[in-house]
């Protein structure tokens, strides 16, 4: 049997009191989810210039002294310290690319981006991945389930996972928070820096100073451009190459930030909470007729057999 | 062979035969190895990496088997939106297969995350990230899981309470149905938004990987796309379970009940297909479907899968006949999970050199949280009246049904 005007009516009605009902009260999503996310006024970050990097590393111990991590020893046969990759250990790593016919070449930094709209954190369920005071990308232990959507969501495959633990870490990169600003001003790679590769400074002032040297020697970075200025949202972390940047690792990414955009799309759908309300009381409204009418269907008498059942029991 | 279904009835078979003890030896098996997994790490037990850190269990026993388990959610809303009450007598087993289908997947989800000792903070608003897509698949998930399945799942419970507990226990039972006499109309309302908000979010959860994600299955349009693989995946299941108890209980052949549910299945899919094939065309990337790369061979045999057989489907004499749909449907369900499986997988590429192949142990916990659900399901049919069935079988059941109402 099919609902009656009035009926869908009602449930139209009842569908729309209720969701101004429940949205008055409850946090709506804020208006333009889906906004880019400006970079914050006092956003901290590293400009790496791969042009000034001479490859010592020594930014590298320095990190996993400053950050209490075992070095790993990786294909050196136990003697020096030499990760092949990012990893549970390894925050930070200068690796070094080389074309195949040998003559381009140049040492890459690799660590958290510290995206000023990080997917990892819009992706992280429960905030356990989260913005610091100067747009720093923190990870907080205690909240943490370990599902590792981080893992899948940042574009340069950045958090790490101890695999081999029974109460495991995500670990990457947060660029020193821990002593910054208490025991020391700047992070470890940048303190130890013979050769200012990689400084560490105010995103805008890292900018300025990025757009500078490319000012000053024309057609020698790659495309007269600094990586992470506008790339997926923008990072904190800028790199300065004379290489093509997605042969050094990095991604190629649009403008808008993949977190953005997937906000954007949670927001066309859910209108604040307002789709699943309206949709939960249309519902109600109409279930409850096909209930009423199905309970007519196999009580044909009106009568209430359970209650029959009740009173002789 | 023809026969009409007119309710459930429990099955007066015994419980220890040879694929009912195979299932829990898995079970037993993966569960074991889980617990192993909690003692060593996740390291030790699984494939995964730093690279593909999501596997097997989130990737298939996850994203693609609860859209396997969506059945409960796809006939009901057949059967109470659309109005088709002539699938009432299969919504009891609906309604079972997803609540298998939905806790295997919730107990693989378990044993996969590293830290599962903080879920307790899901309880507590001030953790909650609302923009997040897994914070929403998670709440919605674990809310259906407990506030609707469970519930929907109750009657026969009830019944055999009533049936053989004491006077007590039966007032209970009878005062029980009674109180969900009153709520079911708000409890069908949720297990209609609670699934439809969830599914898609498994689909919206890869939108976030951006460029990661092969071009062929990255897209805006996943959520909805997701969504409408459960409805495909879920009629597929139920109809699949059918088939095979009709087989195996000769519980008789509803030709009217089964042919009007993969004329449903069929044409959700070709709607799916056109969403899917005009999703890319709008995007411009139709060319990458014939490159012949490892994608465009996993894309096409997808299609294949899912529109061959729904094509097929529309012919009323392969709908009637048992066999075509059976095959039919298990094409369909292979093509439907794999588009299920493969954003998060086969198409999912991270930097670097990363290879991911599953190990052994999550195989066999895979395949033990599968098993598990299998077994609980020859549990239920043969304790509970769940199974549709004839007048002829009916008569000899009749006391199993103090109260019919659902």
């Amino acid at each position: 049997m099919d609902v009656n005007r009035r009926d869908i009516l009602k449930a139209l009605m009842s569908g729309s009191a209720l969701a101004a009902m429940t949205t008055a009260g409850a946090p709506v999503a804020k208006a333009g989810a889906g906004d880019p996310v400006p970079p914050l006024p006092d956003a901290m970050g590293l400009m790496y210039d791969a042009t000034v990097c001479i490859g010592c590393r020594a930014c590298m111990p320095a990190c996993q002294n400053a950050n209490g991590l075992k070095p790993d020893l990786g294909a050196s046969g136990g003697l020096y310290m030499q990760p092949d990759s990012l990893n549970a250990h390894t925050k930070n790593l200068i690796k070094l690319y080389v074309a195949a016919d040998g003559h381009e070449r140049s040492f890459m930094k690799q660590q958290c981006m510290h995206c000023v709209d990080p997917a990892c954190v819009s992706g992280c369920p429960m905030k356990a991945l989260h913005k610091e005071p100067h747009g720093v990308v923190g990870w907080n232990p205690t909240v943490c389930i370990g599902c590792r959507y981080c893992q899948i969501a940042c574009p340069f495959n950045i958090p790490k996972f101890e695999w081999d633990k029974v109460n495991p870490k995500i670990v990457k990169c947060e660029l020193c928070r821990h002593i910054v600003g208490k025991t020391v001003s700047q992070p470890a790679c940048t303190q130890v820096c013979p050769t200012h590769a990689v400084i560490y400074g105010k995103r805008s002032d890292l900018l300025a100073e990025a757009h500078l040297r490319i000012k000053a020697k024309p057609g020698f970075y790659f495309e007269d451009r600094v990586y992470g200025e506008t790339e997926g949202g923008g990072t904190q972390c800028l790199v300065l190459s004379h290489v093509d940047y997605s042969k050094l690792g990095l991604p190629k990414l649009g403008k808008e930030s993949p977190a953005a955009q997937t906000r954007r799309v949670s927001e066309f759908i859910y209108r604040g909470f307002l789709t699943p309300v309206v949709a939960y009381a249309g519902i109600v409204g109409i279930v409850r007729n096909r209930w009423r009418e199905h309970l007519k269907h196999t009580h044909p008498a009106g009568g209430d057999e359970a209650q029959g059942e009740e009173k002789k029991a | 062979m023809t026969a009409s279904w007119e309710r459930c009835i429990r099955l007066n078979e015994p419980l220890k035969t040879k694929p009912f003890v195979v299932a829990v030896a898995l079970a037993v098996l993966g569960l074991l190895l889980g617990f192993y997994r909690e003692l060593s790490g996740l390291g030790y037990v699984t494939g995964l990496n730093d690279g593909y850190s999501w596997g097997l269990f989130k990737n298939w026993n996850v994203t693609a088997l609860t859209a396997f388990g969506s059945g409960g959610y796809a006939v009901a809303v057949l059967t109470w939106i659309y109005n088709e009450r002539k699938f009432h007598p299969i919504m009891r087993t609906a309604v079972l297969t997803s609540l298998l289908g939905y806790g295997s997947g919730m107990l693989a989800l378990g044993f996969d995350v590293g830290r599962p000792w903080n879920f307790v903070w899901l309880a507590y608003p001030k953790t909650w990230n609302h923009y997040s897509v897994l914070w929403e698949v998670a709440v919605c998930m674990t809310s259906y899981f407990l506030l609707a399945l469970d519930v929907e799942n109750m009657p026969p419970f009830l019944e055999k309470m009533y049936r053989s507990g004491s006077g007590e226990q039966k007032m209970r039972a009878v005062k029980i149905f009674r109180f969900l006499q009153n709520i079911f109309p708000f409890l069908i309302a949720l297990a209609f938004v609670l699934p439809s908000m969830h599914q898609a979010s498994l689909g919206e959860l890869m939108y976030l990987a951006g460029p990661r994600v092969h071009p062929l299955w990255q897209s805006p349009m996943l959520p909805l796309l997701y969504l409408m693989m459960a409805y495909i995946l879920g009629f597929a299941c139920v109809l699949l379970v059918l088939a095979l108890s009709a087989y195996v209980w000769e519980l008789g052949w509803d030709r009217e009940i089964l042919g009007r549910l993969a004329l449903w299945m069929a044409g959700t899919a070709l709607v799916w297909a056109a969403f899917r094939f005009g999703d890319l065309a709008y995007r411009g990337v139709l060319g990458d479907a014939v490159k012949f790369d490892r994608f465009s061979i996993f894309f096409l045999a997808e299609e294949a899968l899912v529109i061959v057989p729904a094509l097929l489907l529309l012919s009323k004499a392969r709908r009637e006949s048992p066999g075509s749909l059976f095959r039919l449907t298990f094409l369909i369900s292979i093509g439907g999970l794999l588009y299920r499986f493969t954003p998060t997988s086969l198409a999912f590429s991270p930097l670097g050199d990363y290879r991911y192949f599953p190990s052994v142990f999550e195989i066999l916990m895979s395949v033990g949280f599968t098993a598990l659900a299998v077994a609980l399901f020859l549990y239920a049919v043969k304790t509970f009246a769940i199974l549709p069935a004839t007048k002829g079988k009916i008569a000899a059941e009749e006391a199993m049904r103090p109260f019919d109402t659902l």
